[in-house]
């Protein structure tokens, strides 16, 4: 794979290599996503109770007034921006993990990221800890932080990534167990919105939580762009690129905190939205085979948008009027496909991922 | 030489661990005299104290005694047959799988939550499903790999599980009592059907502990034995499924005692299944029953010094929070054993 890197980034070289192995066009892929994401926006804003039919939206926004006005503009627009946003930041941290640990498995659910980011906000919601709003998403990222060390801790990160796998999964679902423990002790009047806010939900998203989400967003973007060479380089294998001058250990360090970053910006206001993260960049890689993490940032970005906006309009519509929490249709749907996609691609991508992971 | 004194001492010594959890979870409320306790055993069941020990309380001690030992067998000879110090009921897909199949067959009215018998089943079946889901995954791989398809597949069942939970909240009531585990609330008649099922898969694994053994040494070692290895493996799998059902139908997913349990066993009383049985059954006994009266001692403080409105620590919970902190114990202790058992597969 490091040789279709290093052949790189000639055009013609790169549309070649996409024609003869059969894969999208680049124009159709993206305006085909775009229109999947016209068509789920559209869904997203006009379905539910009331139903305003889409031809009606420009003029219920414009008309500033009465229910369906307050629907649309209150409660329907800041969800959906919020799914997008959200989805693709916990992409993006999926990529990025996978990447810096070659690991198809490495994602921020399984190496306790997500997890300590939860139980942070559990605490506090719980317990009432005296954290202002604004704050969450920083604490958040402390509990991302220390969940993601301490099950690498445990792992013993510099002994081998294979084991990085095995115990820091079975590390993180002890701090999720954590975290239904602390939810155990929510008195009976919070409980039931706990607990969907703790499997993720977007329930009741307001303008509030897009401003709470967009600085953290807009704070990771140029971190990953920054991040790009470095991964290009770690793909080249861990001696290639400590020769051209990466320090590896602190490399896989830092992009492992930048994922973090953008998993605690996105649980802070809306919970975990567990799953994207290993379903977005498989996708993505498969849609563009040849193409290296650059290639595959704006995928990921894109699809893991697509996949939450869709599993948020499942959580809204399918069992109308009941709302089902977000965050268990991102699991079934995220590791229902991403478990097909695998075991598809099974044969050379753990073999793979197991000679990079030494 | 030193081991064969040692494996019995130690069952016992568990043994007698357990029964005193027991009788610790039995008091743990702190409102009935001690007395009352052998008045009961000796056949007294008049008197409202009697009565609530009678119908209540004997039923919840025994229910974690059960549970305990289910859980802690089934993780044992998981570990040995698939060769893996971290597959555990919860960590397989069996566990997750018992409670959707459970859960399921109540929402779709194929039984209710009286009956013992129908719940028993439907775990039964939840739980063989997830287990071969993880295995259909995972059986092209190395055993390494095994736990981290086991953990996805966990994953994918919870996650419907929750979904269920949140469809009827109210039916369920407290979502956490399936997805951590409580063995509150039990009675005589829920264990009737489950508590025979566990004694006799229980009795079963023993019987076959020595076959256990030669397993886990290894396929080529088995077949040089005489044993099917295939064949034998399948059964083993099958007996800690159904006592994991057995458990989950009782008290619904009581977390990590199936994963750290069987460390313990192993350090106690040795790598002999003949011994290390027994000690898992106890270990896993006055384990569960230990921390359900830290869980009623924690609910009790709950209610009383923060506010009424508080929730119950289910039983899982408290199994949880030690069994997590184990966990990193076992994984320090064990990670080079680990390593060397990955190797060698």
């Amino acid at each position: 794979m490091s040789g279709r890197t290093l052949t790189g980034r000639a055009d013609e070289a790169v549309a070649g290599a996409a024609r003869s192995r059969g894969e999208v066009p680049t124009l159709l892929a993206a305006g085909g996503m775009f229109a999947l994401l016209l068509g789920l926006g559209a869904v997203a804003l006009s379905l539910g109770e009331p139903v305003i039919g889409v031809h009606r939206l420009p003029a219920v926004l414009a008309e500033g007034d009465g229910l369906a006005y307050v629907v649309l503009w209150e409660l329907r627009l800041p969800r959906l921006i919020v799914a997008v946003l959200a989805g693709a930041a916990v992409a993006v941290a999926g990529l990025l993990m996978q990447e810096a640990l070659r690991n198809p498995l490495a994602v921020p659910e399984l190496l306790g990221v997500s997890g300590g980011a939860s139980l942070v906000m559990a605490m506090i919601v719980v317990w009432g800890l005296p954290v202002p709003l604004g704050l969450h998403p920083a604490a958040a990222l402390g509990g991302a932080l220390a969940g993601g060390a301490v099950c690498l801790a445990a792992a013993r990160l510099g002994r081998g990534a294979e084991s990085v796998l095995l115990i820091g999964a079975a590390a993180s679902t002890a701090v999720q167990a954590l975290t239904l423990a602390v939810l155990s002790t929510a008195s009976r009047l919070q409980y039931d919105s706990l607990f969907r806010y703790l499997v993720g939900s977007l329930t009741r998203m307001t303008w509030e939580h897009v401003a709470q989400l967009l600085p953290w967003t807009l704070l990771a973007v140029p971190l990953t762009l920054l991040a790009m060479p470095v991964l290009g380089l770690l793909r080249l294998g861990d001696d290639a690129a400590a020769s051209l001058g990466v320090r590896v250990g602190w490399a896989r360090l830092g992009l492992i905190a930048l994922a973090a970053l953008l998993v605690a910006g996105v649980v802070g206001p809306c919970g975990p939205i567990a799953w994207v993260g290993f379903l977005a960049p498989l996708l993505a890689r498969r849609l563009r085979p040849s193409a290296d993490a650059r290639g595959w940032l704006p995928w990921t970005a894109l699809i893991g948008a697509l996949v939450t906006l869709g599993a948020d309009q499942a959580a809204r519509l399918v069992f109308a009027p009941v709302e089902t929490p977000l965050g268990a249709w991102t699991a079934v749907v995220g590791i229902g496909t991403g478990l097909v996609l695998l075991r598809r691609s099974a044969r050379p991508a753990p073999a793979a991922a197991e000679e990079v992971a030494r | 030489m030193r081991r064969r004194v040692r494996g019995p001492v130690v069952a016992a010594a568990l043994a007698a661990a357990a029964a005193l959890c027991a009788l610790a979870n039995v008091l743990a409320y702190g409102d009935i005299p001690a007395g009352v306790v052998a008045d009961v055993l000796a056949g007294e069941r008049s008197g409202q104290q009697a009565q609530i020990m009678w119908t209540l309380r004997f039923p919840q001690a025994a229910t974690a005694l059960l549970v305990g030992a289910a859980l802690g067998v089934a993780g044992l000879v998981l570990q040995l047959v698939l060769r893996n110090p971290l597959a555990a009921p919860e960590l397989t897909g069996v566990n997750p799988g018992a409670v959707l199949g459970l859960l399921l067959a109540l929402v779709l009215g194929l039984t209710d939550a009286a009956s013992a018998a129908g719940a028993l089943t439907a775990a039964l079946v939840g739980g063989l499903a997830g287990g071969a889901l993880t295995w259909l995954l995972a059986r092209e791989h190395d055993s390494a790999q095994l736990v981290v398809y086991g953990l996805l597949c966990s994953a994918l069942l919870t996650g419907l599980t929750t979904m269920l939970l949140a469809y009827q909240p109210s039916r369920f009531g407290n979502a956490l009592r399936w997805l951590v585990g409580s063995v509150e609330g039990r009675t005589w008649d829920h264990l009737a059907v489950a508590g025979p099922w566990i004694a006799v898969a229980l009795g079963c694994v023993w019987l076959g502990s020595a076959a256990l053994g030669v397993l886990g040494a290894g396929d080529d070692h088995a077949a040089a034995l005489g044993l099917p290895a295939a064949r034998a493996r399948g059964v083993a799998l099958a007996g800690a499924v159904a006592l994991a059902a057995g458990a989950v139908a009782l008290a619904g997913a009581v977390a990590f005692v199936g994963l750290v349990v069987p460390h313990l066993a192993r350090a106690a009383a040795g790598s002999d299944p003949r011994f290390g049985v027994p000690a898992a059954a106890a270990l896993g006994a006055a384990a569960v029953t230990g921390a359900d009266a830290l869980a009623q001692l924690g609910s009790r403080w709950l209610a009383a010094e923060v506010d009424g409105q508080r929730l119950g620590l289910p039983t899982g919970v408290v199994t949880a929070v030690l069994g997590a902190a184990a966990l990193v114990l076992v994984v320090r202790r064990g990670g080079r054993g680990a390593a060397m058992e990955r190797t060698a597969t």
